[in-house]
């Protein structure tokens, strides 16, 4: 079993099992708890995803566009925890990775089944109108989210792979998602 | 190197440009800036050297940033030419604040230099492109001034690329053409669009394709504040891109040592290029 650092921004999932921050967006706890030096193998993101072709089931994210205008990385290096100028390619674990998990076998891995979609990162709070959205899907998204780029970036300068659930309004986990999450 | 108490100097455009004609008598006629790893312009005549902390009070610290301002005389085939070298420049990416980040180009528009020649450690969007390649900027992306750090960058991505052309830059592409027509060793320029992003992290894979539908040829972290704030002043300005790497589908990406290793390659023919179009200043 690897353990993983577990962060919910959609205030859905069992806060005695997830970090889900006050307000539901990334926060200084939030990239503190991403940059601490402990035992953990990855980072499990699930973050409210907007404008997602099929709403009615969550995505598992291949990719992203970080179109926030910052980057949590600004600011003196510390040389401690990752790299100045971090790698970010193939970070996220993909349903490939995913499907020879001995935790999840038992349940036939429910996560490689999801469909999976790039996510673009958008200013918190903003929501695209239609203009910026046939914009931003022409440059590559699927849908769009407030927190999970961050977290992403975060994990990738420390070192960590993400497994990057977009959930979308309405939508939920199902209880094997779930299981297979917190496994 | 001249040390000057770097809490009592510089900080604004105005005091780093009386402590810089301070320390010489000399009237540059070119300012060049040089990024990550790029070396040249050494063998300065009658030349004075500061550092940054002490011109601005502030220094990077970035590997491949000296952070040192050098004037002197360009003594290239019989002809002398006074210049500015500033080697390494500030980045938002370090959490300076835009006005650190613009200063050494505010300074050389106080300065009255009537050029400043710009260069950069860039990723390679466009896929006719190589490692070593030289590019000339024809345009650029803006997508780290304040106002996007603010608001997002769906406006930015929304626009169009920045037409950055002007004589100097014409000036260094018809310079790069003959000297390769010259000598074949000496790779054609390149020229397009330079996309400014914020940074430290590299791009992802859906971020590069995103730049090269946006009709950015390279990406890089630096240089379109300074070209901003050289635009609509007295100091024409342009840049050249070092392409340290061209992000390909199925190829790793190298880490900071890999850019500054094709920029040190690169230097020489960058260092030709500049000689030859400074003494025509």
């Amino acid at each position: 079993m690897r353990y993983a650092k577990r962060l919910d921004f959609t205030g859905t999932l069992d806060k005695q099992e997830w970090y889900s921050p006050s307000e539901g967006l990334y926060d200084q706890a939030t990239k503190d708890l991403i940059r601490n030096q402990d035992k953990a193998e990855l980072v499990i993101v699930v973050d409210r995803a907007y404008n997602c072709a099929d709403p009615s089931q969550a995505h598992l994210v291949v990719d992203h566009i970080n179109l926030t205008g910052d980057n949590p990385l600004v600011g003196p290096n510390d040389n401690a925890v990752g790299p100045r100028f971090p790698v970010v390619n193939n970070i996220y674990l993909c349903s490939a990775d995913l499907i020879d998990q001995e935790e999840t076998w038992s349940i036939g891995n429910p996560l490689g089944k999801l469909p999976t979609g790039i996510a673009a990162g958008v200013k918190a709070g903003v929501r695209l109108d239609d203009q910026e959205w046939q914009t931003v899907k022409g440059l590559g998204a699927d849908f769009y989210c407030y927190n999970l780029v961050q977290c992403m970036i975060l994990a990738a300068h420390r070192g960590l792979p993400v497994v990057g659930i977009a959930l979308p309004e309405g939508a939920q986990l199902d209880e094997q998602m779930m299981i297979a999450l917190v496994r | 190197m001249v040390s000057l108490d770097g809490a009592k100097h510089g900080r604004t455009a105005q005091e780093a440009k009386d402590t810089l004609q301070s320390l010489t008598d000399l009237r540059p006629v070119a300012a060049v800036v040089l990024g990550s790893g790029v070396d040249l312009l050494e063998g300065l005549q009658d030349a004075v050297s500061i550092s940054f902390k002490d011109l601005f009070g502030i220094s990077p610290q970035v590997e491949g940033h000296s952070g040192k301002v050098t004037i002197g005389v360009l003594d290239y085939e019989g002809v002398k030419k006074p210049v500015a070298v500033f080697r390494g420049r500030f980045h938002l990416y370090e959490g300076h604040p835009w006005q650190a980040v613009t200063l050494a180009a505010s300074c050389v528009v106080a300065c009255g230099i009537p050029n400043m020649i710009l260069t950069n450690a860039a990723g390679g969007l466009n896929l006719d492109f190589n490692v070593g390649d030289l590019m000339v900027l024809t345009g650029y992306r803006d997508h780290l001034s304040p106002e996007w750090r603010q608001k997002g960058l769906v406006g930015a991505v929304m626009q169009e690329p920045t037409d950055c052309k002007n004589a100097l830059t014409e000036k260094l592409i018809e310079l790069g053409q003959t000297l390769h027509q010259k000598d074949k060793g000496f790779r054609a320029l390149r020229t397009g669009v330079y996309a400014g992003l914020l940074g430290p992290s590299y791009e992802t894979m859906a971020e590069v394709e995103m730049l090269r539908r946006l009709k950015a040829d390279a990406v890089g972290m630096s240089t379109v504040p300074e070209l901003l704030t050289c635009k609509g002043t007295q100091t024409q300005a342009c840049a050249v891109s070092v392409i340290t790497n061209v992000w390909k589908p199925d190829e790793a990406m190298g880490g900071h040592e890999e850019v500054l290793e094709a920029s040190k390659a690169a230097s020489k023919r960058l260092d030709k290029l500049f000689r030859e179009a400074i003494i025509t200043l």
